[in-house]
C-alpha cells in the first residue's frame, strides 16, 4: 500500500520538476545579487551572455542634424572598431585598461538606430535597442532635448547613455542622471569662456540683443551669455525666441536693427545658425554702426560642420567649440589621423565627443571588471584621465556627470586663411579646464539611484 | 513710433509675404484650375534651390534665372502627365497623401545627394549689398556703401535707412510675378480655355480642345513660379532638403487664407500674414500663432477665405 502511495501522478511529477529547475536557477540569480551588494533587483541587460557584447548607437540620421548624426555614426563605428583591434587614442589615453581585444574578453558589436532629433523618436529607439537588440550602453546625439529624454529612460531601464552633443546645462545640471554622463561641454562653460574675451575685444559698455532658438537648449545658451556680458559690465536689450527650423529671420533682425543693441547674439545650432548668421550678415549688420561703433556677432556655439554651411559669413565671429580637429596633441592626432584614413576627411567635434565616450564606457568596464552598471558608474564617477585629445588632463566629475577640459575660442577664418575646405575656425586662445570650472551647485539637480528607478 | 522703425517693419511683413506669395501662387494655381490639391509644391521648391545653387555657382547667376523656372516647367509638366493626372477624379485624400509622400521622397532624395548641411548660396555681385531709402539725402554718410547703393526716395520717413537690396528685388520679383499669372489667365486665349476649363471640362472637350495638353502646361507654370520662388527665394532661405516642408504649411495657409483658387486672395493673404509676422516678432508666444490665429478669425467669419469663390472646396 505504502508502495503504491509511493507512486507519483503526472502532476507531481512536474511540480517536481519545477521545485528542481528552480532550485538550480536560484543560486545563479542569488550571485547575481550577491556579487552586486544586493544592490539591484533587475538592471538593464546585465549579465551579458555570449561571446559578444552590444553597443547602440542612436543618432539623427534625418532631420536638421542629419550631418551631425552620419558623423556620429562614422566616429561611434571607428571607436568599435579600436576597442576591438586597438589603435586611435587606446595608444594614447591614460589611465587605460582596455587592450584592443574588447571589453572584458567579449568582442563589441553595435546597432544604430534614427532618433530624429526628436525626444519621441529617440524614447522608441533607445527603447527598440534596450530591448530587442540587448544593448549594454547607448550613445549618441546632437540636441539637449533628445539628451534629457534619453538620459532619464537610462534611469528607467538600468543602461547607461553616454550624451553625444548635448550643450544645455540642464543635460548635467537640472536633470542630470546617475545613468547619464557628458563629455561635451556647456552654455555656462561657454559663457565663462567667452565674456572676457568679449569685453576685452569690444569693450565693457556694450547693448547685447539675443536670437535665441525656442528649446532648451536656445534659452540655456542665452541665459549663460547673459550672465556672462552683465557680468563684464554689459547690458542685455532683449531676448527674442525664434520658432526652431525658422526660414527667414528679417522680421527678428528688423528688431534688432529698431533697437539700441550693438552686439548680436545668435543662440542658434545647426541650419538655424546657419540660417541666422547668413542673413544677418545679408542685412548689412555687420558693415554697420550702431551708438557711434562697429556692430558686431557672436555665435557662442560654433561647429566645423556649421561654419561649412554659412560660407564666407562667419569670418571673424566669435564663438566657442568643445574640439577641433587641427589640435595639436598626441590624443587629437591619433583619434584624426585614423578618422582621416578610413573616410577621407576630418572630424567633427560631434564624432569627437561621441568616439571619446564609446572607449570611456569600454575602459570604464574593464578597470571595474564587470558590465553591472553601478560598478561602471562608480568607475567614471571622478575619474581623471588624459590623451583623449586635449592638450591636458581631463575630468568626470562625480556629482554631475559632467567633464571637466579645456575648451576652445574660435573665430571664423577668412576664406584667404583657409588652407582647406575644413579649415574654417581659428583657435583664439585655449580656456584651461580651470577657468570653465564651476561649483557644482550652481546648478540644482537629483542625479538618482544606483539602480535604475521607473 | 519711431517712422523708420515702422517703415522697415512694413518692408519686412511685404518681404515675408513676398516669398509665401511666389508659392502660394503655384499652390493655388493649380488648385483653381485643376481641384487639385498639390502639397509636392514645397518639394518643387527644394529642387529649385538646388538647381538654382548649383547652376549659379557653376556658371552664372543670371543663367540660373532663365534655366531654372524653364527645368521647373518641365518637371512640372511630366510631374502632371505621370502622376496627377491619375488622381482628378479621386478624392482630396488621395491625392495629399500621394503628393506629401513625394514631398518627403524628394526631400530625402536630395538630402542623400547633397548631404542635410546648407549649401551656401552667395549672392550675385549686383544683388548684394543694402538699398538706402532716403527722406533727406545730405543725411546719407558720404561713404561708398550707401552712397553707390541703389537709393529711393520715401517720404514720411527721418533721414534714411538701409535694407538688404536682394529682399527688395524679392518683393518686386513677386509683384511682377503675380501680375504677370494674373494677365495670363485673364487677358489670353490659353487664360480663357484654362478658366472655362475649370468650369466644364466636358463641354470643352465636345469642342475640340486638348484639356489635357492645357491642364499639363497649367501645373508646369504652377512649377515654374516655385522655380522663380527657388531662384529668388533660395539665397534667403538657403539651400537645405527641410526648406520646403518649412515653407509648405504657411503658404497653404495663405491659400485658405486668400480662399481656395483666387490669385489676388492669395496674395493679400501672403501680405497679410508678412505684417502679422514682422509685427509680431518681438513677442515669441505671439508670433508663433499668429499665422494660425488670422486662420482661424478669417474662417470663422468668412468660411471661403477672404476672396473665395463659391462652389471652390466645398
Amino acid at each position: 500500500m505504502k508502495f503504491t502511495k509511493r507512486n507519483a501522478s503526472r502532476r507531481q511529477v512536474l511540480k517536481g520538476g519545477a521545485a528542481v529547475a528552480g532550485a538550480l536557477a536560484t543560486p545563479h540569480f542569488f550571485v547575481k545579487n550577491a556579487w552586486a551588494q544586493g544592490e539591484c533587483a533587475t538592471l538593464g541587460n546585465f549579465p551579458v551572455e555570449g561571446p559578444e557584447v552590444v553597443f547602440g548607437f542612436s543618432v539623427p540620421k534625418t532631420g536638421a542634424y542629419a550631418d551631425e548624426g552620419a558623423d556620429e555614426l562614422r566616429a561611434q563605428e571607428l571607436a568599435v572598431e579600436h576597442i576591438n583591434n586597438g589603435g586611435g587614442i587606446l595608444n594614447t589615453l591614460q589611465p587605460l585598461s582596455l587592450t584592443g581585444q574588447g571589453v572584458l574578453g567579449k568582442k563589441v558589436t553595435y546597432v544604430s538606430g534614427d532618433d530624429q532629433t526628436n525626444p519621441d523618436a529617440t524614447r522608441q529607439v533607445a527603447r527598440r535597442m534596450i530591448e530587442r537588440d540587448g544593448v549594454i550602453m547607448f550613445n549618441g546625439g546632437s540636441s539637449s532635448a533628445t539628451a534629457v529624454a534619453a538620459q532619464s529612460l537610462a534611469q528607467e531601464l538600468g543602461v547607461v547613455f553616454m550624451n553625444g552633443l548635448t550643450h544645455a546645462n540642464e543635460t548635467t545640471g537640472k536633470d542630470r542622471r546617475r545613468y547619464g554622463f557628458r563629455q561635451f561641454f556647456n552654455t555656462h562653460m561657454t559663457g565663462l569662456a567667452l565674456g572676457p574675451v568679449l569685453a576685452e575685444n569690444y569693450g565693457t559698455d556694450r547693448a547685447a540683443f539675443h536670437l535665441t532658438a525656442d528649446y532648451n537648449w536656445g534659452h540655456s545658451m542665452s541665459g549663460s551669455i547673459k550672465d556672462a556680458t552683465e557680468g563684464e559690465g554689459w547690458s542685455t536689450i532683449n531676448r527674442v525666441s525664434t520658432p526652431l527650423g525658422a526660414t527667414d529671420y528679417s522680421q527678428f533682425l528688423t528688431a534688432f536693427l529698431n533697437s539700441d543693441a550693438d552686439v548680436l547674439v545668435l543662440n542658434h545650432y545647426g541650419n538655424d545658425m546657419v540660417n541666422s548668421v547668413t542673413q544677418a550678415v545679408q542685412f548689412g549688420v555687420r558693415d554697420m554702426q550702431k551708438n557711434g561703433r562697429q556692430v558686431e556677432l557672436v555665435v557662442p556655439l560654433y561647429s566645423r560642420l556649421m561654419a561649412q554651411g554659412a560660407g564666407d559669413n562667419i569670418e571673424g565671429v566669435f564663438g566657442t567649440t568643445n574640439w577641433n580637429w587641427s589640435l595639436d596633441n598626441p590624443g587629437a592626432k591619433a583619434f584624426v589621423d585614423s578618422f582621416t584614413d578610413k573616410y577621407g576627411f576630418p572630424p567633427s567635434q560631434a564624432a569627437h565627443t561621441c568616439y571619446v565616450q564609446v572607449i570611456l564606457y569600454a575602459d570604464a568596464c574593464e578597470r571595474a571588471g564587470t558590465f553591472y552598471a553601478p560598478e561602471v558608474i562608480r568607475a567614471l564617477e571622478g575619474h581623471e584621465y588624459e590623451g583623449d585629445g586635449y592638450n591636458s588632463a581631463s575630468l568626470y566629475r562625480a556629482e554631475d556627470h559632467q567633464s571637466f577640459h579645456d575648451v576652445f575660442l574660435v573665430r571664423g577664418k577668412s576664406a584667404s586663411e583657409r588652407a582647406s575646405e575644413f579649415d574654417l575656425l581659428q583657435i583664439v586662445s585655449e580656456v584651461p579646464r580651470s577657468t570653465v570650472e564651476y561649483p557644482v551647485d550652481t546648478f540644482e539637480g537629483e542625479l538618482g539611484d544606483y539602480c535604475p528607478t521607473a | 513710433m519711431d517712422p523708420n522703425a515702422l517703415f522697415l517693419q512694413l518692408l519686412t511683413g511685404l518681404q515675408l509675404g513676398a516669398i509665401y506669395a511666389l508659392i502660394a501662387l503655384g499652390l493655388t494655381l493649380i488648385f483653381g484650375t485643376l481641384g487639385f490639391v498639390n502639397f509636392a509644391h514645397g518639394a518643387l521648391y527644394v529642387i529649385a534651390i538646388y538647381a538654382a545653387v548649383t547652376v549659379a555657382a557653376n556658371t552664372n547667376f543670371l543663367l540660373a534665372i532663365i534655366l531654372v523656372p524653364a527645368l521647373l516647367f518641365a518637371i512640372g509638366v511630366a510631374f502632371e502627365r505621370g502622376l496627377i493626372r491619375h488622381f482628378y477624379t479621386r478624392p482630396h485624400t488621395d491625392q495629399i497623401l500621394i503628393t506629401f509622400g513625394l514631398a518627403i521622397v524628394v526631400e530625402e532624395l536630395m538630402k542623400w545627394i547633397f548631404g542635410a548641411n546648407n549649401i551656401p548660396f552667395t549672392l550675385p555681385e549686383w544683388g548684394s549689398g543694402l538699398m538706402v531709402f532716403y527722406s533727406d539725402w545730405s543725411a546719407v554718410p558720404a561713404v561708398p556703401v550707401f552712397q553707390e547703393a541703389p537709393s529711393l526716395w520715401v517720404p514720411f520717413i527721418e533721414g534714411f535707412v538701409t535694407y538688404q537690396f536682394w529682399r527688395v528685388v524679392l518683393i518686386a520679383v513677386s509683384l511682377v510675378t503675380v501680375a504677370g499669372l494674373f494677365a495670363l489667365l485673364q487677358f489670353t486665349r490659353f487664360g480663357l480655355v484654362v478658366r472655362a476649363g475649370m468650369r466644364d471640362p466636358e463641354m470643352l472637350r465636345f469642342l475640340g480642345i486638348n484639356i489635357a495638353q492645357k491642364f499639363a502646361i497649367v501645373v508646369g507654370l504652377g512649377a515654374a513660379i516655385a522655380g522663380i520662388a527657388g531662384v529668388f527665394g533660395g539665397p534667403i532661405t538657403q539651400v537645405t532638403p527641410g526648406v520646403g516642408m518649412a515653407l509648405l504649411v504657411p503658404s497653404f495657409l495663405v491659400v485658405v487664407i486668400g480662399g481656395m483658387g483666387s490669385l489676388s486672395g492669395a496674395l493679400i493673404a501672403a501680405i497679410l500674414i508678412g505684417m502679422a509676422l514682422s509685427f509680431s516678432a518681438e513677442i515669441a508666444n505671439l508670433q508663433q500663432i499668429v499665422v494660425y490665429l488670422i486662420a482661424v478669425v478669417v474662417l470663422l467669419v468668412r468660411p471661403r477665405g477672404l476672396f473665395g469663390k463659391k462652389g471652390v472646396f466645398e
